[in-house]
C-alpha cells in the first residue's frame, strides 16, 4: 500500500502570555514569537505527525499575510489601501526556524492563505474591483512560493471561500501561484464543497485537502466523479472539542478508502486547529496517528 | 507643524491640561523617580523640587512618575507623594508587576490620592484581578500603553487600541472606558532600537487624528538603549534629552522624558520646540496658545 502521511492543515493553539511580552518591552527587549512555534511544533512531533506545520501561532491565517503583503493594512479589520504588492518574505523566517529544529525524519508544510480567501477578507478601499485585487494577491503570493519552497517538503494553498463558490477565474488564481513550483501543493479548501467538486478536480495542485469528517456528505460527493487528484482526507473535527476515539477515526479512513482507494496520500485534522484547546487538539493527532498506523501501517 | 481634522480632546486633572491641538497647551513632561535601587527620598526631593521650579519657569507641566517595584516600598513612596509632592499636584504611578499594582490602587485609595493620580499602565497584559481592583478603585486618569507585539507600525497601534489583536478579549480603549477610566492618554510603545522604534513617534499624529485623545510617548528609552551611542559619551545625555523634541513636532502632547535628573536639559529643549511650533500654529492654523504657554511665558 502507497505510504500516507499524517499531516496538519495549519494552525495549532498556542497560549500567547501577554505579561511575560509586556515585560520584554519595558526592558526593550526585541520581540521574539520563536517560544511560541516551538510549542506548537513540539506538540506535532511529540504526537508523531509526518509532516509538520510552523502552527501559524502569529495571527489568524489572513492577518498573517496581511501584515506583510504592501497594499493592505490592519487596524480594526483587514483592509486594502493601495497595489497590493510583495514586500518580502511573510513566512520564511519562521519555517527556517522549525526546520531548524525538528528532526530529520519529518517532513514540513508551508502554508499560503490563497488569493481569493485574502480577497474576500478584506475591505478594499482602493481596488473596487474584487477579480483585479484578487489577482494581485496571486502574484504576490507566487513570490512567497517560490522562496517558500526551498524550505518546506510541500505547500498547501487554503482557500476557504472556495467552498462558497469558485469564481470564473478561481483556477487561474491558483495557477499563478503553484507554476514554477517544484515541490507538491495542496489546496484546502474546508467547508461544504459539495457544490465545487468538479472545479476543485480541475485545480493546478497534486493534492485536495477537504473535512470530510465534519462533513460525511462530501465522500457522496465526491463518488460523482472519477478523482484524478490525491486527497488529504480530514479525518478529526478541528471544530467540535471531542476527540475521536482511534476507532472511529479508523473507521472514517476506511470510509475514505471506499471512495478514494490509493488516491488517500495524507490524513490531517478537518481544517486548523487554532480553536481548540491545546491538549484536545494533541490528543486529536496522537490518535489520528495511531488510526494512520492501523490503517496503513508505521 | 499641522493641525487635526478630528476634534482634540483637552483633559483637566488638577488644574494640568493635556491634549489638544498642536500649539495650544505646552507639552507635558513625566519625570522619573525611584527608577533603581532603593528609593532615595532626600535626592528625590531636591530633583522633584528643581523640577517644578523649571516647570514653573518654562510653564511646561511637570508630572512625578514614581516607579514601584517592591511592595515594600510602596507605602514609602507613597508618604513621600502625600508630603512632598504639592497639595493637588497631579503625579503618575508606574508599576509593572500586576499584584503590585492591584495593592497600590486600594492603598491610594485609602490615601484619598486617586484624583491626583494616572495610572500608568494600561497594556495587554492586564489581568481580570486588575481591571476589577480599577473599577474598584478608579484613578483620575490613565496611559494606554499601544504596544502590539505583532505589528509595531502605527496601524497595529490602533489595531491593539481598537480590538486587542487577538492577544485579549477586546481593545484596550473599549477595556479602558469599561473600567471606568474618563481620561485617556496614550502612550505609543517606543520599542527597542533597531525594532521600529520611530514607529511610536509616527504613531502620535495617527492615532490623534484617529481618536484625538491626548497621545505621546517615552521615546528616551530608545536611546538610553542605543548601544553604539556609548561610544558618544559627552553627547548622550543630550541626545536622550533631545529625543523628546519629535513628540511635539508630530503632535504629541506628553514627553516620558526618563530619570527625572534630565529635567535640567528636557525642560528648555521642549519649551524651545512648543515655542517654535507654536509661532507657527498660532500664524497659520490661528491656534492660540494657552496662558501657560512657554511662548507667554517666556517672551
Amino acid at each position: 500500500m502507497t505510504k500516507v502521511k499524517t499531516t496538519v492543515i495549519g494552525s495549532y493553539p498556542v497560549n500567547v502570555e501577554n505579561m511575560e511580552l509586556m515585560s520584554g518591552y519595558f526592558d526593550q527587549i526585541e520581540v521574539s514569537w520563536d517560544k511560541y512555534i516551538k510549542s506548537a511544533v513540539n506538540d506535532m512531533i511529540d504526537s508523531g505527525i509526518e509532516m509538520i506545520s510552523d502552527g501559524q501561532t502569529r495571527d489568524p491565517f489572513v492577518n498573517i499575510f496581511i501584515r506583510k503583503l504592501k497594499g493592505c493594512r490592519i487596524r480594526d479589520r483587514p483592509e486594502i489601501i493601495d497595489k497590493v504588492e510583495y514586500n518580502g518574505p511573510i513566512t520564511i523566517q519562521d519555517q527556517r526556524y522549525v526546520r531548524s529544529f525538528i528532526p530529520k525524519n519529518r517532513q514540513l508544510i508551508g502554508l499560503i492563505t490563497g488569493p481569493y480567501t485574502l480577497t474576500k477578507s478584506c475591505v478594499d478601499l482602493f481596488y473596487k474591483d474584487e477579480k483585479e485585487l484578487a489577482f494581485d494577491f496571486s502574484y504576490a503570493l507566487k513570490q512567497e512560493a517560490i522562496e517558500l519552497q526551498k524550505y518546506v517538503d510541500m505547500i498547501s494553498i487554503d482557500e476557504p471561500f472556495f467552498s462558497m463558490g469558485v469564481p470564473e477565474y478561481g483556477k487561474e488564481l491558483i495557477k499563478i501561484i503553484t507554476k514554477g513550483v517544484k515541490i507538491p501543493t495542496r489546496l484546502h479548501v474546508c467547508g461544504d464543497v459539495s457544490k465545487v467538486v468538479s472545479e476543485l478536480l480541475e485545480m493546478p495542485v497534486e493534492v485536495l485537502s477537504h473535512e470530510f469528517k465534519a462533513s460525511p456528505k462530501l465522500f457522496d460527493a465526491f463518488k460523482q466523479y472519477k478523482i484524478s487528484k490525491k486527497i488529504c482526507l480530514g479525518s478529526v473535527r478541528s471544530d467540535n472539542q471531542r476527540v475521536e476515539p482511534v476507532n472511529e477515526i479508523i473507521e472514517h479512513i476506511k470510509k475514505g478508502i471506499d471512495v478514494f482507494d490509493d488516491k488517500i496520500s495524507q490524513l490531517a485534522p478537518d481544517c486548523g486547529q487554532r480553536m481548540l484547546p491545546r491538549d484536545v487538539a494533541l490528543q486529536k493527532l496522537k490518535n489520528l496517528v495511531k488510526a494512520g498506523e492501523n490503517v496503513y501501517g508505521s | 507643524m499641522f493641525s487635526f481634522t478630528k476634534e482634540q480632546e483637552i483633559f483637566d486633572i488638577s488644574g494640568i491640561k493635556i491634549g489638544g491641538q498642536p500649539g495650544a497647551y505646552p507639552t507635558v513632561l513625566f519625570g522619573g523617580l525611584f527608577f533603581k535601587g532603593e528609593p532615595d527620598v532626600n535626592s528625590a526631593k531636591k530633583h522633584l523640587q528643581n523640577m517644578l521650579n523649571l516647570s514653573k519657569k518654562t510653564g511646561n507641566p511637570a508630572i512625578p512618575d514614581f516607579f514601584i517595584r517592591k511592595e515594600e516600598n510602596l507605602e514609602d513612596i507613597t508618604e513621600f507623594i502625600e508630603k512632598t509632592v504639592p497639595k493637588n499636584h497631579p503625579f503618575s504611578l508606574d508599576i509593572i508587576e500586576p499584584s503590585l499594582k492591584v495593592k497600590a490602587l486600594e492603598y491610594l485609595d485609602e490615601k484619598d490620592l486617586l484624583s491626583r493620580t494616572i495610572y500608568n499602565s494600561i497594556h495587554i497584559g492586564i489581568r481580570d484581578e486588575e481591571r476589577e481592583a480599577l473599577k474598584k478603585h478608579t484613578p483620575a486618569m490613565a496611559i494606554i500603553v499601544a504596544f502590539n507585539p505583532k505589528d509595531k507600525s502605527p496601524d497595529g497601534k490602533i489595531e491593539v487600541l481598537q480590538n486587542g489583536a487577538n492577544l485579549i478579549d477586546a481593545g484596550l480603549l473599549e477595556i479602558a472606558k469599561k473600567i471606568g477610566i474618563k481620561k485617556i492618554l496614550i502612550d505609543t510603545a517606543a520599542m527597542a532600537p533597531g525594532d521600529n522604534s520611530g514607529a511610536s513617534i509616527a504613531a502620535i499624529p495617527v492615532i490623534k487624528e484617529e481618536y484625538g485623545l491626548p497621545t505621546g510617548c517615552a521615546i528616551h528609552n530608545v536611546v538610553e538603549k542605543s548601544k553604539w551611542l556609548n561610544g558618544f559619551e559627552s553627547a548622550k545625555k543630550s541626545v536622550d534629552a533631545s529625543s523628546n523634541i519629535n513628540i511635539p513636532l508630530f503632535g504629541g502632547d506628553f514627553a516620558i522624558f526618563g530619570p527625572i535628573e534630565n529635567a535640567d536639559l528636557v525642560f528648555p529643549i521642549i519649551a524651545w520646540q512648543d515655542i517654535l511650533i507654536s509661532e507657527y500654529t498660532e500664524n497659520y492654523f490661528g491656534v492660540i496658545p494657552d496662558d501657560s504657554h512657554p511662548r507667554r511665558k517666556l517672551f
